[in-house]
């Protein structure tokens, strides 16, 4: 199998991700395959960098996901205090986040494509 | 979609502030990536899953996100708890001497079967030492636990005392189990 590939197509099977879904700086395994699916949907992420204060941080709109019905799907990811109707998902070994967000009402999970790696 | 696990473990630390259970909660690495943004939000839980003697088991692992700091932990936190991380610092007394208080917090609050294990960590600051680690073995086995010194910096027994907790709460479960199996057959 090549290296971890930023190339989505070949990252999607019948909807679900073909590979394991990594953290980018520490490895640790958040999804194993197949267990996530493709969706898209338009939300302001914080980016991970903030240059600024907090209070009013730093988004970009990302729209490609993997979904996940229920939390403990999840092989290891951080839960951020509530934000609103969201939570954000970290990395559970180094904490690099937020990757995805987690919605309060409907119960799923989002994790961004662009902010973990498949491999 | 199936099950993808055997069993589901809910974990809390519990100690005093500054003692190190943020730490312990994620393998502290020298390249630890720190994001102001969630920091500053604060980690309200972490799932993690591990192996162990072959059953794949989540463990949902709670912080306290400070609220120990004004002694406000409450019935609420302690819902639904299977296991209880006490950790105090080897190199402060006092977050030692409270691990009595936390108990007694623990058995106010939490249901009496909760399974417990002491922690002290901070283990590496030889030099800074105020709390023998035979006044910690006593103290567990006063209480009837489990004790481990860590160090969530230098990355020492951290795995280990969540694989005890998790085994022996797992042991616990099982022997419920066939008990109960026991009962219903004879
Ligand atoms: N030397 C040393 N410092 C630690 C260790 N674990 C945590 N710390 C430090 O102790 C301080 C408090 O840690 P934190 O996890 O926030 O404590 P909490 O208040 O119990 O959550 C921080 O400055 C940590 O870097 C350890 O094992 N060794
Ligand atoms: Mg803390």
């Amino acid at each position: 199998m090549p290296d971890c590939s930023e190339n989505y197509e070949n990252e999607i099977s019948e909807g679900h991700n073909v590979r394991s879904i990594k953290c980018k700086f520490c490895n640790s395994i958040i999804l194993k395959p197949s267990v996530a699916s493709f969706t898209t949907v338009q939300f302001q992420l914080p980016l991970m960098k903030q240059t600024g204060g907090t209070n009013h941080p730093e988004t970009e709109e990302l729209s490609l996901f993997w979904m996940v019905t229920d939390m403990l799907m999840f092989e290891n990811v951080g839960f951020s205090n509530t934000v609103g109707n969201n939570k954000y998902l970290t990395c559970a070994d180094c904490e690099a986040g937020p990757i995805g967000y987690y919605d309060l009402s409907s119960k799923k999970s989002y994790v961004a494509l662009s902010r973990v790696k498949h491999c | 979609m199936a099950k993808t696990y055997d069993y589901l473990f809910k974990l809390l630390l519990i100690g005093d502030s500054g003692v190190g259970k943020t730490c312990v909660l994620f393998r502290f690495s020298e390249d630890a990536f720190n994001t102001t943004f969630i920091s500053t939000i604060g980690i309200d839980f972490k799932i993690r899953t591990i192996d162990l003697d072959g059953k794949k088991i989540k463990l949902q692992i709670w912080d306290t996100a400070g609220q120990e700091r004004f002694r406000t932990i409450t019935t609420a936190y302690y819902r639904g708890a299977m296991g209880i991380m006490l950790v105090y610092d080897i190199t402060n007394e006092k977050s030692f001497e409270n691990i009595k208080n936390w108990i007694r917090n623990i058995e106010e609050n939490a249901s009496s079967d909760v399974e417990k294990m002491l922690l002290g960590n901070k283990c590496e600051l030889e030099e800074k030492r105020q709390v023998s680690k035979e006044r910690g073995e006593q103290l567990a086995v006063e209480y009837g636990i489990k004790f481990i010194e860590t160090s969530a910096k230098a990355s020492i027994r951290v795995e280990e005392a969540f694989f005890t907790l998790a085994r022996d709460i797992k042991a616990k479960m099982e022997k419920k189990l066939v008990s109960h199996v026991y009962n219903d057959c004879f």
